[in-house]
């Protein structure tokens, strides 16, 4: 199986998972936190005392989080359901 | 070892972040465009170094600082609502990137990406500790010695001693340097700086150092697509088949014509210096990153050989067949005028940019009031953003319906330089004139002292309708 030439390493998959996830992150932090001040937020509904930096990263871990998890499923579906019943 | 012998040296393929890879020992090239290329990491690493200790009236005079909000270019400072700046500028910056990929190539790849600066100095140190490619390789292949290890464990720390400058000098970029340094000397950097400036110290350290061309091979996404943007009147890197093959080997002076040869003496020169590790012989490939470092080196052998120069050459696929060029094509005529619009558009709404905005927010507890004077009151709060170096007063006016009245200051609403004041006030209306429940009212804002800063702003009355 290893010998196959189309199987993908899995370090591969794994940055093929998250790089994508990374760029679109950056781009989601950008525009949320341009739209929305940490700071603002807090004073509406809460939060805990830390600086807007601290928000901006917090939020880009968020975004990178979530959008991880979507390039994750996309592999995952991608996976012949055939090859899934073998296993 | 000499560098003939090296030359053909098969090191194991390892198994590397992305893929089983050979090791790529780029061989130092002189010439025009290794000349050109070494300038302009020159200049760009100065820029990215120096960029943010430039000062400007007792201030960073380029910093995009995250922390308050605001971004400061020169006299010119940004707020969050001048987004649509940023976005122009971005498109802006594509649009040229395609202009100029279609125009000339990958010049973006070989020359200013910060992939292809970063690695050029990270194998610059290379080179001064390890030595030539040569000396490298053989390096590389050697078991572990006290030399090996002294050479291998100062080019990391040179490559991690940069890279953390380089960290640093990032978040330099994005919250005030001056500051950001005192604080690094005295051990008090706040939690997500240092995060900041390690997280990019070490994504440097392996893009530059390890990963180099599996960056551009794998990760890019500008590579995977850049084809589409190729025309037969692109420049791009070819060998001039026809001229070079059949490739081999040959005494100098010999008359290769006769002996059936072409002009390619087989010198693997060119597959040596490519940082990608490709032989361009083969023809266009998308691992090329058109740094014209092949160009150079087989120029220098064609001369060494007396042979014409250009078997390797930056040229068309057009000129290659001899066929016509053209220089405007409709993709680079429509790339003009779209970059000349948006940059016109840009620059004319920068200079006539109001550094003064307004957002009219209504009372959220209550609709409207009655006050025992039976008139109806609405409460609003203006935030009031003055966006100019200077502080301002502004007088405040209000119309929309008639006879309404507003309490205001006198002396006019004064907001410090670079702030956002909340100011509330109250709308007053006589309810007989209120033909509908919601009526639009207009807000007008107007700096005392200076004419031009001035902005009008629209929000609602509600009031009930007595018919």
């Amino acid at each position: 199986m290893s010998e196959n030439k189309n199987v993908v390493p899995k370090v591969q998959r794994v940055i093929a998972i998250l790089w994508p996830s990374f760029i679109i992150s950056g781009i989601a932090t950008i525009l949320f936190f341009t739209a929305f001040d940490p700071n603002e937020i807090i004073g509406c509904v809460g939060g805990w005392d830390i600086s807007r930096m601290g928000y901006y990263s917090i939020g880009f871990f968020l975004f990178w989080l979530l959008t991880s998890v979507n390039s994750a499923l996309t592999c995952y579906f991608l996976k012949p359901c055939a090859a899934n019943q073998k296993n | 070892m000499t560098e003939k012998q090296t030359q053909n040296v098969e090191l194991t393929p390892v198994e590397e972040v992305y893929a089983k890879r050979k090791k790529i020992f780029p061989r130092q090239v002189t010439g025009m465009f290794a000349t050109l290329r070494f300038s302009g990491v020159l200049i760009l690493l100065g820029v990215y170094y120096f960029g943010p200790l430039i000062q400007w009236d007792n201030r960073q005079a380029i910093l995009f600082d995250l922390p308050a909000r605001k971004f400061y270019i020169f006299d010119w400072i940004f707020w969050p609502q001048d987004f649509i700046y940023l976005a122009a500028l971005l498109i802006i910056a594509a649009i040229a990137l395609f202009l100029v990929t279609a125009l000339a190539g990958r010049v973006w790849c070989g020359y200013a990406c910060p992939q292809t600066v970063w690695t050029e100095a990270f194998l610059w140190i290379e080179r001064k500790v390890e030595g030539s490619r040569a000396k490298q390789i053989k390096l590389e292949k050697a078991g572990w010695s006290w030399d090996k290890f002294r050479l291998k464990f100062t080019k990391h720390f040179l490559w991690l001693a940069l890279s953390f400058i380089t960290g640093f000098v990032f978040v330099g970029w994005f919250t005030p340097i001056n500051e950001l340094m005192d604080r690094t000397i005295s051990f008090e950097l706040g939690p997500w700086e240092a995060f900041w400036i390690f997280f990019y110290g070490f994504a440097t350290y392996g893009n530059a150092g390890w990963m180099r061309e599996q960056v551009c091979l794998y990760m890019c996404p500008y590579a995977r697509f850049q084809a589409a943007m190729f025309d037969k009147n692109t420049l791009v890197i070819s060998y001039d088949e026809k001229r070079g093959e059949p490739r081999g080997s040959r005494k100098k002076g010999s008359d290769y014509v006769k002996d059936g040869k072409g002009a390619c003496v087989d010198c693997s020169l060119c597959v040596q210096v490519c940082p990608t590790g490709i032989d361009i012989r083969d023809g266009l490939q998308y691992q090329c990153i058109g740094c014209a470092a092949c160009v150079d080196v087989c120029n220098e052998v064609m001369d060494k050989m007396g042979y014409e120069p250009n078997l390797v050459s930056y040229t068309t696929e057009n000129a290659l067949s001899g066929k016509k060029e053209s220089l405007f094509r409709p993709r680079v005529i429509v790339y003009v005028i779209l970059l000349s619009a948006i940059s016109v558009a840009l620059f004319a709404s920068i200079a006539q940019r109001i550094p003064l905005g307004v957002d009219v927010i209504r009372d959220r507890n209550s609709l409207y009031r009655e006050t025992d004077e039976g008139m109806i009151e609405n409460v609003y709060t203006l935030k009031i953003m003055n966006m100019d170096l200077n502080d301002h007063r502004y007088s405040l006016a209000v119309g929309g319906v008639e006879g309404l009245t507003v309490k205001k200051p006198k002396k006019g609403i004064l907001v410090d330089a670079g702030t956002v004041l909340n100011y509330p006030i109250r709308v007053q209306v006589d309810p007989d004139k209120l033909k509908t429940s919601s009526t639009e009212l207009t807000f007008y804002l107007n700096a005392i002292d200076n004419d031009k800063l001035s902005i009008e702003v629209d929000g609602r009355f509600l009031g009930p309708v007595y018919k």
